[in-house]
């Protein structure tokens, strides 16, 4: 493993620069170790072994449906590119409403109307995901609104708090200096 | 491919959904809307739309609508992903619409 | 690296320059060994990881009933689900390229958790799911990006991995110009047994490195493209001519007066566009839409094996409204999504990743060995040198130039 282990005079012919590279090279290799425990926690969650999210916020009643709610990750806010900073959420339809609800949405602050309901899910009805992006002048009290649009035209929505929904989110919002 | 999959909407969901679709080396991959709105004079101002990936946007649907839903003006943004406009009177807002779900909306108070 | 030039004495140039370009040979990849080491050897597993699973899960071949079996339409294949799992969410069929592999079809099931369904493509019989531990995705992240998460963009270890490609590209052309005429090589093979290990392994390593040419070249740059796409992708720069992504327009997917889903297009028509559209197409994939505002996608590979060509159908009215070619690509795009497939070797089918794997190991090889005739010779180089040392200072080039040139 190592090139300590050589005679003295060997040592000498080896610059520093290559020990150090040498070390660095070694660490990497012993890092997958240390990620191994995220990495298959990641994998359950990604097979929905672990539930819906690493937070679950419960059932949030929309309108005569519901769904159960969670933050995939609680992690700070994830740079996506050129559309700025987002936050993962996941949801499930309740069972009665599975096959009767068209599109859900997700959006910061009340939507203007359907077209504008904002990042729509993906998934199956027992699990959807949706990147929402978060962005840069979000404040403290703001609210996530879900838009539930059923395949009769009708729509309903439901709020609750970015404070509860993702509290770290809040945590980075000031953080990053945002008026609370 | 599974990286690049991990940081949008439709690609997180993807990459949940798993398959082959990863190996379609960036093919649904990297797709959340993009769009920013500058005043170019008094009178004008410029959106360029576009998605989180770095891709363009020719041709995809931006309106301007007035606080009342009245739509102001239904554009398209050009072949350079822009679109300039008259500035309307009063109050309004910008939709870049990509499709269902896939908006950005911006306010006419967010326009510098 | 100035640190060599001393070695370029004016009295001797050729000598001192076969002495730097050995010198090099030595840097680019001996500090590194033990991580090229590993990424080697499990970037050559990764290559038969699919296989592997193969051998130790049955769930996963296809077993054909009879001789002259027919295979199951996707249709088929969604209705053998359907019946055995009807609560259970049919997300997208992928078909093997290998006829002996069993068809994965991913579901979502009502208890949130998500999974792969192994069915045979002959009679739909529903024959295990994915364990829980997915090896070939394990061997993947591991070689890839050795299992770092990807928090904001690309990680670490993709970056570190993916960077291996440049020591790659240099051991090699180094080792080329420091191996003398190295082309006789190949009308002389020479792999000497019983002259100890030292000879052994010097040997093994020049052959195994002149008939693995290509095969380090195509590894070296392809894994130097993955650093370059990794930049592109954190600093969001887009080199694709795609454009928007398609998306269902609100007016095609009707309100129903029932409140219930409306039918959606087959999997078979869809299929049977695939084919219309993209004359050749193999379809190997078939997703479901997503959402209510998302395509049926049906892909797979043309003419051109490398890239995967691919068309979205409207699930409502059946209109193709999306397809990406192999020929709607541009010649860089045709370049850049040909590395992937280029480094993995899984598009042509067992045989190339049998090519791919055999090599693999030989580059494992090459890294061991290289470091065994460095041992070696560096043992002996320096106990020369010190006696060198009390004798004549300047003789210490004939000695390494020769190392070279074996």
């Amino acid at each position: 493993m190592s090139t300590a282990r050589s005679p003295s005079t060997r040592r000498a012919g080896v610059p520093a620069w290559k020990r150090w590279l040498f070390r660095v090279s070694a660490v990497f290799v012993v890092l997958p170790l240390f990620y191994l425990p995220a990495y298959f926690h990641s994998q359950e969650l990604n097979r929905g072994t672990k539930g819906l999210g690493e937070r679950e916020l419960g059932e949030i009643a929309v309108g005569p449906w519901s769904v159960r709610f969670a933050e995939w990750r609680v992690e700070q806010p994830f740079r996506n590119g050129e559309a700025g900073y987002a936050k993962s959420f996941t949801l499930a339809l309740c069972d009665t409403c599975a096959k009767q609800v068209k599109a859900a949405y997700l959006r910061v602050g009340k939507p203007r109307n359907l077209r504008a309901a904002g990042s729509i899910f993906f998934g199956s009805p027992y699990r959807q995901s949706v990147a929402l992006p978060i962005p840069e002048r979000v404040t403290a009290d703001a609210e996530l609104w879900i838009t539930l649009e059923g395949w009769d035209g009708s729509v309903h929505q439901a709020a609750l708090p970015l404070a509860e929904a993702s509290p770290i989110t809040i945590e980075w919002l000031s953080k990053r200096g945002n008026p609370t | 491919m599974t990286p690049t999959l991990r940081r949008t909407s439709a690609t997180l969901a993807r990459a949940l959904a798993g398959g082959l679709l990863c190996a379609l080396a960036g093919a649904a991959a990297a797709h959340n809307p993009v769009c920013t709105c500058e005043s170019v004079d008094a009178q004008r101002i410029r959106c360029t739309g576009g998605f989180s990936d770095g891709s363009k946007a020719p041709g995809v649907t931006l309106d301007v609508i007035a606080y009342d839903e009245t739509i102001l003006i239904n554009g398209k943004l050009g072949a350079d992903s822009t679109l300039v406009f008259n500035r309307p009177k009063g109050e309004f807002y910008i939709l870049f619409d990509a499709g269902p779900g896939h908006v950005v909306e911006i306010d006419h108070a967010e326009i510098e | 690296m100035s640190a060599a030039v001393p070695a370029a004495r004016p009295a001797a140039p050729k000598a001192g320059r076969a002495r730097l370009w050995f010198l090099v040979h030595s840097w680019a990849a001996l500090p590194l060994w033990i991580f090229m080491f590993f990424v080697c050897l499990t970037g050559t597993i990764a290559t038969v990881s699919q296989e592997i699973v193969w051998l130790a899960d049955p769930a996963v071949r296809a077993r054909a009933p009879s001789a002259d079996a027919r295979l199951l339409g996707y249709d088929e294949v969604l209705a053998a689900v359907n019946r055995a799992s009807p609560e259970s969410v049919v997300q997208s069929i992928s078909r093997p390229v290998k006829s002996q592999f069993a068809l994965s079809v991913r579901v979502g099931n009502p208890d949130g958790t998500s999974q792969s369904i192994y069915v045979n493509p002959y009679t739909g019989e529903i024959q295990g799911t994915d364990p829980s531990f997915n090896f070939r995705g394990f061997v993947r992240a591991l070689h890839g990006w050795l299992l770092m998460p990807f928090t904001n963009g690309f990680n670490l270890g993709w970056y570190a991995v993916s960077l291996l490609g440049l020591p790659m590209l240099v051991s090699l052309i180094t080792g080329l110009v420091v191996y003398k005429k190295f082309w006789r090589g190949f009308l002389r093979p020479r792999l000497r047994f019983g002259h100890g290990a030292r000879v052994f392994w010097g040997d093994f390593h020049r052959l195994a490195g002149i008939w693995s040419i290509p095969f380090i070249l195509i590894i070296a740059i392809t894994g130097l493209w993955f650093t370059v796409q990794a930049v592109l992708g954190d600093l969001s720069i887009s080199i694709s001519s795609e454009g928007a992504p398609p998306i269902v327009a609100r007016e095609d997917a009707p309100y129903t007066p029932d409140g219930l889903p409306p039918r959606i297009v087959s999997l078979d028509e869809a299929a049977a566009h695939a084919s219309e559209y993209l004359p050749g197409l193999q379809p190997m994939f078939v997703s479901l839409p997503g959402n209510a505002y998302d395509h049926i996608v049906v892909a797979g590979r043309g003419a051109y094996p490398l890239l995967f060509e691919r068309l979205h159908v409207n699930p409502y009215n059946g209109k193709v409204e999306y397809v990406r070619r192999v020929a709607d690509r541009s010649a860089l795009e045709l370049f850049t999504e040909s590395m992937r497939p280029l480094h993995t070797g899984d598009f042509a089918g067992l045989w190339l990743k049998l090519v791919y794997f055999f090599f693999g190991l030989l580059l494992t090889m090459m890294v061991l060995s290289g470091l065994l005739i460095w041992t070696k010779r560096t043992a002996h180089a320096t106990a020369a040198m010190l006696r060198r040392r009390e004798e004549e200072p300047d003789g210490s080039v004939a000695e390494l130039e020769t190392e070279g040139a074996r």
